[in-house]
């Protein structure tokens, strides 16, 4: 069975200094994975080497294609959309141009006004603010235009970069139900990385925490919840 | 000590660069010793602009406008108040880098985006503002030096050596040469010792020198008025030399030749300098010259760049070196002596598991 | 009075072509953060393609847009061939390889076209028009149609069109720009292309008034960075801005500053530059610093 997203035996760092050594992960076809760990593990380095920000070695194919040699632009036309940690909003662009940004290499127009329509169904503010810069969103506000942003770009999978940092309870809470609801929907595959393990376990089918740029454990989410010491050991609660 | 293991042909080469100086003119004809004294004077400019951009990391697109001031200001004493030629020498130094430290004050502010910008701006305006003052400056017409005598001494001994007495423009060789010494020293001792430090510490990271206690605003004037005095120097040397300025001897162009040796020969050392002035100082002269007279370059090429003349050349050279050499000739010079060193110790040591650099899209 | 009016007319003329300049200056610093000292140049060599190009029969009003395709390319050619390699080097590197440009493109055209002023036609008769009882030169409403149309132009591209919105999406916010699918390397390439021919717009208006010969821009770059400064660097609107105070202020000061004449004006764009950087470095419109992500 081909996985969407398969990583095999990739290493990464930046400089001389590796920060993976030897990463394995899939994701398949519309599931949701989580990859947990504490800071430094290597989660965003992942991430980045998934999209070409970070030179990496082993083996990284999308969609059965090798992603070796290509352009984070070229990568992200193929069908990813990374939303990076700190969101990666263009704060001197309105929300309008931002999520223009999003669709613009769109040519189905339709579907596009019926995404757009989708978009703001989940995020009605983002409808009312629609005019205004995005640097007068706030955190949570910019969260979800990244991710409505996101969206639009209709990928097969998105790489979200803890979507829940420095957010409220609340609105992580209503954020993460959209993501599900987005999968559920549009069937997006979503690779997961996140410091709140509890409500990545989640929504996620699938898990891995990654120490120290290795994968410590793998399994389903389930199991991992109810295992104690591995949440004890590796997942802080 | 280990530093006397590492330094000795470094201290041979100075050594043998001064001899070679020292006794050039007695082979080469006067004409071409007040050439060499002209590329001698730019050097101190040259090491001036130095000072500031590669040790302090200001970049003043404006040093003519500061060659201009050292010039003038030892053409009025000389001309209009008969004063001795090279007395005149010290004093347009320290007025010009008394004006070049005020400058620093106000440049303090500025981003060295905007410094560039408001120097270069003044460098284009200042032929006019020469211009301007007529009575004191001779307006358009400029001032005329005469050129001085060598005194009796040197003539005798120079005559002992060569079979002539030494001319006028030889004795004005042997004044830039001493200026060289003494401000190439005064130089180096400044980067070794604390002031030097502080100013690279500027130049690499200015929280960070701030943090280790270094007096960021002191250091970046001093730097802008030591940077003044050298100019300063060279412009009242360069006055002497010529034996006539006038408001068209200080374009734009010139500030640009200044930053090309800076960058040519190798910012942020001491030798560059001197190389970078025998490089921006020829290359025209030897463009116009040289190439056309050789009969193995096509006569296209050779009328292109006798034609397209210094600016072309200068042009590319500076875009060549900043993409290929951006440490300049001392650069390449000195990788080249790294590569050397490595051959000849054989280092070979193979780290395992190195990943290949950064990818540009980092 | 009718004089002063005039005088300020001509200011606005002269100070659309200052605009032009200097809008293609804050193009390229919104997009690489450095301050190009080539543009004058590039705007003088694209005067000169003009010039050659009407010389050999070409109507005025069909060399203009061929120039300005001309100028788009060769800022392209320029940003991929000499500004790429670099793209990572620091700000100061870029800066002198700038100037290297500068010195380059002078001498070239020096090379291939000489030194002596030619003068270069205006499309626009040197009649004046009465306009609510001030006699104004067909000439000076001309450069303000000319410019104001060009720029009303950039300022559509840039706001209303897809291709503008990756621009400036790319210029502020690179790497963002990536993780979208914006080709950044491309967009800066457009960015140099454009500013390009918004610069040569500004040299084909100018060379009626000074004559055309290598040098001639080089005081306009100086009036054209005092125009960028004024209004605050990154601010397109403040270039322009910047520019019609420019030219009214160095006009006046020409008109009515005894002494100030010919180029000692340009002391006035250098006092301009000075006062600027002292008393208000962000000028008119900028902010204190641009954020890149």
């Amino acid at each position: 069975m081909g996985e969407l997203l398969e990583l095999t035996e990739v290493h990464a760092g930046y400089g001389p200094r590796s920060v993976l050594h030897g990463v394995s992960l899939s994701v398949p076809e519309g599931g949701i994975v989580s990859l947990l760990g504490a800071n430094g593990a290597g989660k965003t380095t992942t991430l980045r080497a998934i999209t070409g920000g970070v030179r990496w070695s082993g083996n990284i194919t999308f969609a059965g294609r090798s992603l070796r040699g290509m352009s984070t632009e070229d990568i992200v036309r193929g069908g990813i959309a990374h939303v990076p940690e700190g969101r990666g909003i263009c704060t001197e662009l309105t929300v309008d141009e931002n999520l223009k940004l999003g669709s613009h290499l769109r040519r189905d127009g339709a579907e596009v006004r019926k995404d757009y329509d989708r978009v703001f169904e989940y995020f009605p503010l983002l409808k009312a603010r629609r005019k205004l810069s995005s640097s007068t969103l706030s955190g949570g506000e910019q969260q979800m235009l990244a991710l409505a942003r996101a969206l639009l770009m209709k990928p097969k999978l998105m790489l979200l970069d803890e979507p829940s940092l420095g957010l409220a309870p609340i609105v992580v809470r209503s954020i993460f139900q959209i993501i599900k609801t987005i999968n559920e929907t549009s069937r997006v595959a979503v690779l997961l990385v996140e410091q709140n393990a509890r409500i990545a376990l989640d929504l996620s089918s699938k898990a891995l925490v990654l120490e120290v740029g290795r994968v410590a454990v793998r399994g389903d989410s389930a199991e991992l919840k109810d295992n104690e010491s591995v949440r004890r050991s590796y997942l802080g609660y | 000590m280990s530093r006397l293991r590492g330094a000795p042909p470094r201290y041979w080469l100075v050594v043998i660069v001064v001899v070679f100086f020292l006794g050039f003119p007695t082979v080469i004809t006067s004409f071409q010793a007040s050439l060499w004294a002209q590329a001698l004077i730019l050097a101190i400019a040259i090491m001036g602009l130095n000072i500031l951009v590669g040790y302090s990391g200001q970049l003043s697109l404006g040093h003519g406008a500061f060659m201009a001031l050292g010039a003038y200001t030892s053409a009025i004493l000389a001309h209009r108040y008969k004063m001795d030629y090279l007395l005149t020498i010290p004093i347009a130094a320290l007025f010009t880098g008394l004006v070049g430290f005020l400058f620093g004050i106000p440049a303090l502010r500025l981003s060295p985006l905007y410094l560039a910008l408001a120097t270069f701006a003044l460098a284009v305006v200042t032929p006019s503002l020469i211009k301007r003052p007529d009575k004191l400056t001779g307006g358009v017409q400029g001032i005329i030096l005469i050129q001085p005598d060598p005194p009796g001494i040197a003539r005798d001994a120079f005559a002992t050596v060569t079979g002539t007495p030494m001319t006028s423009d030889q004795w004005i060789y042997y004044i830039s040469l001493a200026c060289v010494l003494v401000l190439f020293w005064v130089a180096w001792n400044l980067v070794r010792h604390r002031p030097g430090r502080a100013m690279r510490a500027l130049r690499d990271g200015e929280v960070a020198a701030a943090a280790s206690g270094v007096n960021i605003a002191g250091f970046k004037t001093l730097a802008f008025g030591i940077s003044a005095f050298y100019a300063g120097t060279a412009g009242s040397l360069f006055a002497l030399a010529t034996g006539f300025i006038s408001p068209d001897a200080f374009p734009v162009s010139l500030s640009i030749q200044l930053l090309v040796g800076a960058v040519v020969g190798g910012l942020a050392s001491i030798p560059g300098p001197l190389l970078g002035a025998i490089f921006a100082y020829f290359l025209p002269i030897e463009s116009n010259q040289w190439v056309p007279s050789q009969s193995w370059i096509p006569d296209q090429i050779a009328s292109t760049v006798k034609n397209a003349g210094p600016a072309v050349s200068y042009g590319v050279l500076l875009i060549l070196i900043m993409i290929f050499a951006p440490n300049g000739l001392v650069g390449l010079a000195r990788r080249g002596y790294e590569l050397l060193q490595k051959r000849l110790r054989g280092t070979n040591d193979r780290e395992t598991g190195q990943l290949p650099p950064d990818p540009q899209t980092v | 009075m009718q004089e002063f009016f005039q005088q300020v007319v001509s200011g606005i003329a002269i100070g659309g072509i200052f605009a032009s300049l200097a809008l293609a200056l804050v193009l390229i610093y919104n997009a690489m953060g450095l301050v190009n000292f080539a543009q004058g140049e590039m705007a003088m060599f694209a005067t000169f393609v003009a010039y050659a190009l009407i010389n050999r029969g070409m109507s005025y009003w069909i060399a203009l847009p061929i120039t300005l395709v001309l100028a788009f390319g060769g800022g392209i050619a320029i940003q991929r061939l000499v500004i790429k390699p670099v793209e990572r080097a620091p700000v100061l590197t870029l800066v002198i390889i700038t100037l290297g440009l500068a010195t380059l493109i002078n001498g070239f055209a020096g090379f291939i076209f000489g030194y002596v002023p030619r003068s270069f036609p205006s499309p626009f008769s040197s009649d004046s028009v009465d306009v609510l009882g001030v006699f104004v030169s067909y000439r000076d409403l001309g450069v303000i149609a000319v410019s104001g149309l060009v720029l009303l132009g950039v300022y559509l591209l840039l706001q209303r069109t897809t291709v503008g919105l990756t621009m400036r999406a790319a210029a502020h916010h690179p790497e963002a720009s990536r993780l979208l699918g914006v080709q950044v390397s491309w967009m800066l390439a457009l960015g140099w292309g454009l500013a390009s021919a918004v610069g040569a717009v500004s040299g084909i208006m100018v060379a009626p008034i000074l004559l055309l010969e290598p040098n001639m821009m080089q005081s306009i770059i100086i009036y054209a960075f005092a125009a960028a400064v004024l209004g605050g660097i990154e601010s397109p609107l403040g270039a322009v801005i910047g520019g019609l105070i420019v030219g009214i202020t160095v006009n006046l000061a020409g008109a009515y500053l005894p002494g100030v004449g010919g180029d000692l004006q340009l002391a006035v764009g250098l006092a301009i530059i000075i006062a600027v950087l002292v008393l208000r470095p962000n000028g008119l419109f900028g902010r204190a610093a641009i954020r890149r992500v």
